[in-house]
């Protein structure tokens, strides 16, 4: 779908670079990912793949046509969700909702994405009247208000409660489901974890590692087997690497050894993403 | 006209009036007719002049900047640029709603002193020269609120902008500067939009001085639009992008 390479921008009057030699591929029909620390440059390459940045050095191509070849009707494939939230403060969520909605072509009827949100009955309230979370709710909706091919998701769960955020990643999958591609944005590991099918970490402006969150996973975890047990009402805990399974020790442990807990040793994200961070602020220092 | 530009449009008027900006605009018609209904009889003809002046120049240029104002605070403009909406079309629906909101002014103040005193005057002048001085003033609202930080300093900016180009209109009017010399005023906005306006109130402006007015004024409005409007949004845009 989308296909980035060496895209460099920086903010006028701002000599660092925000986007620096990036290079990366949102694949038809996927969920990709951008995670980094906040200031890595994740809204702005949403926003230079959103054509509302321009001046930017590099190759961008949407459908194998170059990105700047695009008139207005880009938009009518394109939902986009902003990192904060956006509304006419003193219009109802309804009367925003119908702003945005006249601007398109092709339209979805906004009552079901209303009530899976939980926003329908608080939908002739002013937006300036909710919270933030409501904002950002509603800032979702928007995003598909015109059945959109691809979505841009900045931070969509950030500021908004646990249960809430199931409801829209569940939307999310099921959105990809139905032939949806997903550009994600974000410095939450448990959403892209769930949600993305590849995953860049970008830090810098720049990509450092890129794959799946099961390869990187397996990449980086060690491939080691904790055990947890109680001996002489004492917590303590034997590791063992893969292989070691099969042997004895490891079944004589679960035969004799009151066990708690056994985990493998896969590394979470968060792991994963604070050794390639540190590794790449290390190189940068060097 | 496009189904985008019609939405756009509406979604103006809707706004305007959920901020309550249409109030206020109808609030300072309210004390047109106030003023106007003060005033002598015979005086009044004189006076409507500037009071249209007034509105399609200031109120114009106010109300069209406190919605870019709170379109940039509320980071609206964004949302609206990432729709099939194009710039062009966003500002047009700015045009299209002052021209409409200026000549509601016109139609109901009109009404009002009919009305209340029964003056009557040239309608079609006053309606075509609201329509002119409006365009060129919705322009250079645009272009004072890209630059102005909040509500004050666009104040500020408009202030700026009477004062400097009214300057010589005030020296012309206590004979400071010649007649010969004061027909070259005609190249002040301000001045030619008076003229445009006068000319609806009898005569009194020289036939050449309105023809002159409508083509300058068409024209510093497209080149306002082409020079300091259109090309300078995607910056106003990027330095509000606080998205
Ligand atoms: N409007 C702006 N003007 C100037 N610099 C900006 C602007 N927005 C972001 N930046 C800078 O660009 C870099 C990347 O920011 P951003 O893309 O917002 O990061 P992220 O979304 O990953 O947190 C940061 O150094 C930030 O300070
Ligand atoms: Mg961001």
């Amino acid at each position: 779908m989308f296909k980035v390479d060496s895209l460099e921008y920086s903010y006028p009057g701002n000599a660092k670079k925000a986007v620096d030699k990036l290079s990366f591929e949102v694949k038809d029909g996927e969920i990709y990912g951008l995670l980094g620390p906040s200031g890595a440059g994740k809204s702005t390459t949403q926003k230079i793949l959103i054509k509302l940045i321009k001046d930017y050095k590099g190759a961008i191509t949407y459908k194998d046509k170059p990105l700047r070849a695009y008139d207005n009707s880009f938009y009518e494939d394109i939902g986009v969700s902003f990192e904060m939230p956006i509304s006419f403060s003193k219009l109802t969520a309804m009367e925003n909702l119908d702003f945005f909605r006249r601007l398109y072509k092709r339209t979805v009827d906004v009552e079901p994405l209303m009530k899976r949100v939980g926003l329908w009955d608080d939908r002739d309230r002013k937006a300036g009247e909710y919270s933030k979370g409501m904002k950002i709710r509603l800032n979702f909706v928007r995003a598909l208000i015109n059945g959109p091919k691809v979505l841009f998701l900045d931070e969509p769960t950030n500021g908004i409660d646990p249960l809430n955020a199931r409801i829209m990643k569940d939307m999310i999958l099921e959105f990809k489901q139905a032939g949806g591609t997903v550009f994600l944005a974000s410095h939450i590991m448990s959403d892209v974890d769930q949600l993305c099918d590849r995953v860049g970490f970008i830090i810098n402006g720049r990509i450092h590692e890129e794959d799946t969150p099961r390869n990187l996973k397996l990449k980086y975890g060690k491939k080691v087997v904790t055990v947890e047990y109680r001996e002489n009402g004492l917590l303590k805990s034997s590791e063992f690497s893969m292989d070691a399974l099969k042997g004895e020790d490891f079944a004589k442990m679960v035969r004799e050894k009151q066990i708690e807990t056994i985990h493998s040793g896969e590394t979470t994200l968060e792991e994963i993403f604070i050794k390639v961070t540190g590794v790449a602020l290390h190189e940068q220092q060097a | 006209m496009n189904s985008r530009l019609r939405a756009l449009i509406r979604g103006e008027f809707v706004r305007l009036n959920r901020y309550n900006l249409f109030a206020a605009s109808f609030v300072v018609s309210l004390f047109y007719v106030l003023m106007a209904s003060f005033i002598d009889d015979a005086m009044v003809l004189g006076v409507m002049p500037f009071i249209f002046l007034l509105d399609s120049t200031m109120m114009t240029s106010l109300l069209v900047g406190a919605t870019l104002f709170y379109e940039k605070k509320e980071h609206t403009v964004n949302s609206i640029m990432v729709t099939p909406a194009s710039s062009d079309e966003y500002v047009t629906a700015k045009l299209v709603t002052s021209i409409a909101t200026s000549l509601f002014t016109v139609v109901f103040v009109s009404l009002a002193l009919y009305a209340l005193k029964g003056v009557t005057y040239k309608y079609a002048h006053v309606i075509f020269a609201a329509v002119a001085v409006t365009s060129l003033h919705t322009m250079i609202g645009v272009r004072i609120a890209y630059s102005a930080k909040n509500f004050t300093s666009m104040l500020i900016g408009f202030m700026l902008y009477v004062t400097v180009f009214m300057f010589p209109s005030v020296l012309a009017m206590t004979g400071v500067i010649g007649p010969k010399l004061a027909d070259f005023l005609v190249i002040l906005p301000l001045e030619t939009s008076a003229n445009l306006m006068r000319a609806g109130f009898g005569p009194g402006v020289e036939p050449w001085k309105i023809v002159f007015g409508y083509l300058y004024i068409t024209a510093l409005t497209l080149l306002l639009y082409f020079f300091a409007v259109k090309p300078r949004f995607a910056e106003y845009m990027m330095r509000e992008m606080g998205v």
